[in-house]
């Protein structure tokens, strides 16, 4: 395994961005927890922080700190079956465990089911026990894809009414000149997070799956902000350096394979260090490139938005195959890994189809793995070795037969 | 019809799919299948076919588990194994409401394996509290209208519609009477030939379904309640799951004096203002019907108007029927129960699946629950 260097620089964005929140208040700014595909770069415009719930049920999960807290949440009769994000994020509110000294109390909570209705619900439990005030973006599901102009103007109505929102909490008014620069600087941190995803497509890939999975933070939390356009500016020099060299982040890469779904988080390093002896390097996957396809333009954001969180963000599974068999081509895929996470339903679902689908459309097979993205107290982290084991048996047994 | 006046309705529900199936070949008139919350019924019925609602908890999954993961609700995967098994192929069309992710999800299932065959999406708009969701709800309903007149070869009308909305309203006050008369003298007017009254008339062409309601025993004295002896309950939940808990309810001296169910209450309440065109009227009706777990308006007021729906009932106590896996229902139920103890009301929760259930099991837990209320079991 190769390292990347600029990864190290993460440690000092998490420590400044958690500590920023918790200092909020005595810097005259607001909190407001939100989930993906919502506007936060109207957020910093209005000196609210989007803080992610999940993304410290993240930490709580890569730390093991989930086999601690989820128990707690569900002692109060959470049922073991909610997402595992939820149950450690009510759990470490409960027991006080967390290492970022848990999460500051929100102002706001923010939140879209373009990404699922779970959110929805574990915001309902925070808004209650915080007495905090929530907005819903209420994302009707377009089917397939297809244009659905009635939706666009819910969505949009919806939009400005949070203004109004963001105003009477920090009694501020949006200012349209601060708005424009933090979509400038989104859009130029999503640009550089697109060529840190395309740079997998050389071979050897210079990254992994796992690497961005790490790399990603910024994107998620701080779009819109000059750290998340430093932090992609540098790992991209660094990919470009390791691309002109030859240099792959697998040690001999065998096989190039594609991750569907979120990680196992708590198995991070040891699947990583798994697939890496064994040749295998994860080049894409879909939640990588969510982050990619958030930027919105300066002349209507607001029907932009719109628009993203109906048509990009909102998963359809006809363009879901249609999305997977380009990757294929593009990264030159020998397989498929589809994570079938008990604890994200909405986009594990649908994994049966979709792999049935994109291997007759690609030739290339896929194989289900039964996880969990956060409880590993709901999976056999063996199982699942031995699951790809297999799977990479075959592989094998294809390039041989292909030559 | 045989002496039995409530023989009708429950030989209907025992096998509606074959019941619908063979009116069908008798009339050769259309069946829409649709999987029930807030699926507008007398739009179907304006559109010239039967509505004709589904139910997947109590269906033995097999196949489906090829189709969508196991740890899908009972009702998805039973509907899905409905379509896989040739069940559902008698219908002209199927209605999938979006009310959570899994419905989001079913869709795309049943999209994939079924292309060619009729079915539609329907976005229902989760937040309640916002006047946006009732424009939008408008007009999806005018899209579902221009569907269904594909399948029919009749988009309904305004007047069409009115005549429907009549009918369903003539329906739904006559259930409301059978409910009343549940709370009234629940030993004849038992929870099981309510449920089956009203799972009939989902199922059956609706005018005939009055006139079947009409001989039944409406001024039969029977046994009154004494409140003493039966503990008057209130329910939340999306079906009866498993189907033999109504029994059971009846048994154990339980009376429904209230409940959310989408097959029970939810299903024959009013709500459509005077003055209102008739869309504006079912739009109405969708935004006054207690809140759907997978809806959302401000959450605390969410809670206490449930709170005060219960207490409105006099309910002693209540039960929640959490179909498994279904996230919607299980996030809100430690706030709710909380909320509730804090009224002094005691609250059961019972988790429905279609695999490992046990009805002695559940059946235990009830009698636990109703020896919490004093009094002897009958």
């Amino acid at each position: 395994m190769n390292p990347l260097l600029s990864l190290k620089d993460l440690k000092q964005i998490n420590i400044d961005y958690y500590t920023a929140a918790h200092m909020a208040r005595q810097n005259g700014k607001f909190v407001a927890y939100v989930n993906a595909f919502t506007p936060v770069e109207l957020l910093y415009a209005m000196d609210f922080i989007p803080i992610y719930p999940e993304n410290h049920a993240v930490i709580l999960g890569a730390r093991r700190i989930s086999l601690e807290v989820a128990p707690e949440a569900e002692k109060l009769g959470y049922s073991v079956d909610l997402c595992s994000y939820a149950r450690c994020d009510i759990g470490s509110i409960i027991t006080g465990k967390s290492p970022t000294f848990g999460l500051p109390k929100p102002d706001l909570l923010l939140v879209s089911n373009s990404q699922c209705g779970t959110l929805t619900k574990w915001f309902e439990v925070l808004s209650r026990m915080y007495g905090a005030p929530m907005v819903l973006i209420d994302v009707p599901h377009s089917g397939n894809g297809e244009r659905d102009q009635e939706a666009e103007k819910y969505i949009k109505g919806q939009l400005m009414e949070l203004v109004d929102v963001l105003e009477g909490i920090s009694g501020k008014t949006m200012d349209p000149e601060r708005l424009k620069e933090t979509i400038r600087l989104s859009r130029e941190a999503s640009d550089l997070w697109t060529k840190v995803l395309l740079s997998a497509t050389h071979k050897p890939s210079p990254i992994t799956v796992f690497d961005e999975f790490i790399a990603m933070a910024p994107i998620v939390a701080q779009r819109g902000t000059k750290v998340a356009v430093d932090f992609y500016a540098k790992l991209l020099d660094e990919l470009e350096d390791r691309i002109a060299k030859g240099i792959g982040a697998v040690s001999r890469e065998r096989f190039r394979l594609f991750w569907d779904n979120l990680p196992i988080w708590p198995e991070l390093r040891r699947l990583s260090e798994f697939l890496d002896s064994r040749g295998a390097a994860l080049v894409t996957s879909l939640y990588t490139w969510a982050w990619a396809t958030l930027a919105v333009g300066e002349e209507d954001p607001f029907q932009d938005w719109a628009e993203q969180y109906l048509y990009t963000a909102n998963l359809h599974l006809q363009r879901r195959i249609e999305t997977y068999v380009e990757y294929a081509k593009e990264y030159c895929l020998d397989g498929f890994l589809y994570h079938s996470n008990r604890s994200c339903k909405m986009v594990s679902q649908d994994i049966p189809e979709l792999r049935r689908a994109v291997t007759e459309r690609t030739g290339i097979p896929g194989v289900i793995i039964e996880g969990d993205h956060n409880d590993p107290r709901l999976y056999s982290i063996e199982s699942i070795e031995s699951k790809i084991e297999t799977f990479l048996e075959v592989l094998e047994g294809r390039k041989h037969r292909e030559g | 019809m045989g002496s039995d006046p409530w023989s009708i309705f429950e030989d209907l529900v025992s096998d509606f799919l074959g019941w619908a199936r063979a009116w069908k070949e008798r009339t050769g008139k259309k069946v829409i299948g649709h999987l029930l919350p807030d699926v507008p019924e007398e739009l179907i019925h304006a559109s010239g076919a039967m509505p004709l609602a589904l139910e997947g908890a109590s269906v033995s999954v097999g196949r489906a588990q090829e189709a969508m993961p196991g740890y899908t609700c009972s009702h998805a995967l039973g509907i899905l194994e409905l379509g896989l098994s040739g069940e559902l192929d008698f219908l002209d069309g199927l209605i999938i409401p979006y009310v959570c992710d899994t419905t989001r999800n079913l869709y795309h299932t049943w999209s994939n394996r079924f292309p060619s065959k009729a079915h539609y999406f329907l976005r229902l708009p989760k937040r309640i509290d916002h006047p946006g969701a009732r424009e939008y709800l408008r007009e999806e309903l005018k899209r579902l209208a221009g569907f269904l007149g594909g399948v029919t070869g009749k988009t309904p009308t305004e007047e069409d519609l009115e005549k429907s909305l009549a009918l369903y309203s003539e329906s739904r006050k006559i259930l409301r009477r059978a409910y009343s008369l549940h709370r009234e003298r629940p030993t004849t007017w038992t929870l099981r030939r309510l449920s089956s009254l009203l799972a009939s008339a989902m199922r059956s062409p609706r005018e005939e379904h009055l006139l079947w309601m009409r001989s039944l025993p409406w001024e039969e004295p029977g046994s009154p309640c004494s409140h003493g002896e039966r503990v008057p309950i209130y329910l939340r939940g999306k079906v009866w799951n498993p189907p033999q808990v109504v029994d059971a309810l009846d048994e154990l001296g339980f009376t429904v004096v209230g409940e959310e169910l989408v097959v029970g209450l939810r299903s024959i309440l009013d709500g459509g203002e005077e003055g209102e065109d008739p869309w504006g009227r079912l739009v109405s009706r969708f935004f006054s019907l207690p809140l759907y777990p997978g809806y959302h308006k401000e959450p605390k007021a969410a809670m206490d108007e449930f709170l005060s729906r219960v207490k409105r009932t006099g309910a002693s106590g209540v039960i929640f029927l959490n179909p498994k896996f279904c996230e919607a229902a299980w996030f809100d139920t430690p706030d709710f129960q909380k909320a509730l103890e804090k009224e002094g009301i005691p609250s059961l929760v019972l988790e429905g699946s279609a695999r490992g259930l046990s009805m002695a099991q559940i059946r235990v837990r009830l009698e636990a629950f109703r020896e919490t209320f004093g009094g002897e079991l009958p």
